[in-house]
């Protein structure tokens, strides 16, 4: 489970963060919304360790960013926007690499490569460098890479971005599956019909802050609309309204 | 901790290897100075004065190739991270990002001392004499100075290019120091003899000629080289901890 309290980060004359409040539940995929500009990223790098708050406290599992950071981290899988990887190294060479630094032991380590190339299909490609891989397949490779350690927590930036539909399709799958497994997902997209499909919990940010935050009827059911395009709409032109 | 700055080491040394493009190129370059210094060699009568010239000119090669054996993995290794976005999933590992930085100083150290040894693998073929245990031993902490000097840069870059730009300058200290320490009048008195690089030089010069190397010099060196590695690798640290370094501002 994830929980952010009173998150705050400012960059230079930016606020990024103004008061991000918000728990993701496990078993569950929580979709985090938001125009460009709105925090998403911020907030998904701040939850995994990657930027510091300037206040305010994330837990994972109870494990906070203050306290421990690299128990947090152990803790989390991610994949951001930033889906780079080592064009000379293999999917399975980049899973081992990662697998290592999550501290799994050797032999756990190769059962575990195998497994997460079986469940990502990648059988035909886990021994070709990552350079020529087509778009498809740099994200399996990225997501491979944070599911290697099977996190409890796993953190999405956009993750279908690029994808062609069946890899879309297989990437859905895959996150229903995690999430039945009692995983915690946090997923960050701007395609609507993607979170609403997904999504068990909505967390709209608009501004740096948190505006809205439920189920996606609950949403509706708040801002008295019947779409949630329309309660993202009601929702970040109020606050909008409110900064101007 | 160690298990896990060796883990960072051995993917960085994997993959600047497979870079064979830069292996070939940093090889070359160590490899450059035997070769100009055996055709200057054929081109002047071999007395006693112009062996000492072209011992002086191979001691600025070779500190010039403790500097070049090692600047492609730098360059590639957070500059090159930045620029391919791997740099922020590398950082949600459970790793300090001094275990990181100290893992990929390794790498880039054996790259540097690996271009050393080639060049003075070279020059010993070239003047059949085998430098002493004692320079290499005196030699190793420039590898370990230009490996850090060239990973903070390396944290200074947004990209491959920009980092090729400031490692490519930062090739002409070892050149610069090392030709004032040849032609001036007053390189080689007093102190000089304890400044890194230029007390390198010094010490290359002397093991090269057959003459004993001075250990108090040795140890000095030693000493105030690691300290200047020490403060480079911090820096690089705390520019690590920086957010634009993840924002790419």
């Amino acid at each position: 489970m994830i929980e952010v309290r009173n998150l705050k980060k400012q960059f230079g004359a930016v606020a990024a963060l103004r008061d991000v409040s918000f728990h993701a539940p496990d078993g569950a995929i929580t979709g985090l919304l938001g125009a460009n500009g709105a925090g998403k990223s911020t907030t998904l790098r701040t939850i995994c360790g990657v930027l510091k708050p300037d206040s305010g406290q994330v837990l994972v599992d109870g494990i906070s960013s203050a306290g421990d950071p690299l128990a947090l981290q152990r803790r989390v899988g991610g994949l951001l926007d930033h889906a780079g990887l080592y064009a000379r190294l293999t999917p399975r060479e980049t899973f081992t690499f990662s697998g290592r630094l999550n501290g799994i032991p050797s032999q756990r380590l190769r059962q575990r490569v195998e497994e997460t190339i079986a469940i990502l299909g990648m059988q035909s490609i886990a021994d070709r460098p990552t350079g020529g891989f087509s778009q498809g397949e740099r994200m399996k490779t990225a997501l491979g890479r944070a599911l290697i350690h099977a996190p409890r927590n796993l953190l999405l930036d956009e993750p279908t971005s690029g994808l062609d539909i069946p890899s879309v399709r297989s990437l859905r799958a895959l996150l229903q599956r995690t999430r039945d497994a009692g995983a915690c997902i946090l997923f960050s997209s701007h395609v609507l019909e993607e979170v609403q499909a997904l999504c068990d919990r909505v967390v709209i940010l608009a501004g740096g802050r948190v505006v809205a935050e439920g189920t996606p009827p609950e949403l509706c059911e708040l801002a008295g609309v019947t779409s949630l395009e329309d309660a993202f709409v009601a929702f970040t032109s109020a606050e909008e309204v409110a900064a101007c | 901790m160690l298990n896990q700055i060796a883990i960072v080491a051995l993917k960085e040394w994997i993959d600047g290897w497979r870079d064979r493009r830069a292996v070939i190129s940093a090889a070359l370059y160590s490899l450059m100075g035997p070769g100009v210094v055996g055709m200057v060699s054929l081109a002047v009568h071999i007395g006693r004065d112009s062996q000492a010239v072209l011992i002086a000119m191979m001691s600025v090669f070779t500190l010039v190739s403790a500097f070049v054996g090692g600047m492609n993995v730098a360059m590639d290794s957070i500059a090159g991270e930045r620029e391919r976005r791997s740099l922020v999933p590398l950082l949600m590992h459970p790793i300090t990002r001094l275990d990181l930085l100290l893992g990929k100083w390794l790498a880039v150290a054996a790259f540097s001392a690996a271009g050393l040894a080639f060049n003075l693998a070279g020059f010993a073929l070239l003047f059949h004499r085998l430098p002493p245990l004692a320079l290499a031993l005196c030699l190793t902490p420039l590898c370990l100075l230009a490996a850090a000097l060239e990973i903070w840069i390396s944290t200074l870059c947004r990209g491959l290019k920009e980092a090729h730009t400031y490692l490519s300058m930062l090739v002409f200290l070892p050149m610069m120091v090392g030709m004032f320490m040849v032609f001036s009048p007053v390189a080689g008195h007093g102190w000089w003899k304890f400044v890194p690089v230029a007390g390198h030089q010094l010490q290359l010069d002397a093991g090269m000629r057959g003459k004993p190397l001075d250990p108090l010099s040795m140890l000095f060196l030693g000493l105030g080289t690691a300290t200047l590695a020490g403060m480079a690798l911090l820096a690089a640290a705390d520019r690590l901890e920086q957010d634009d370094v993840v924002y790419g501002g």
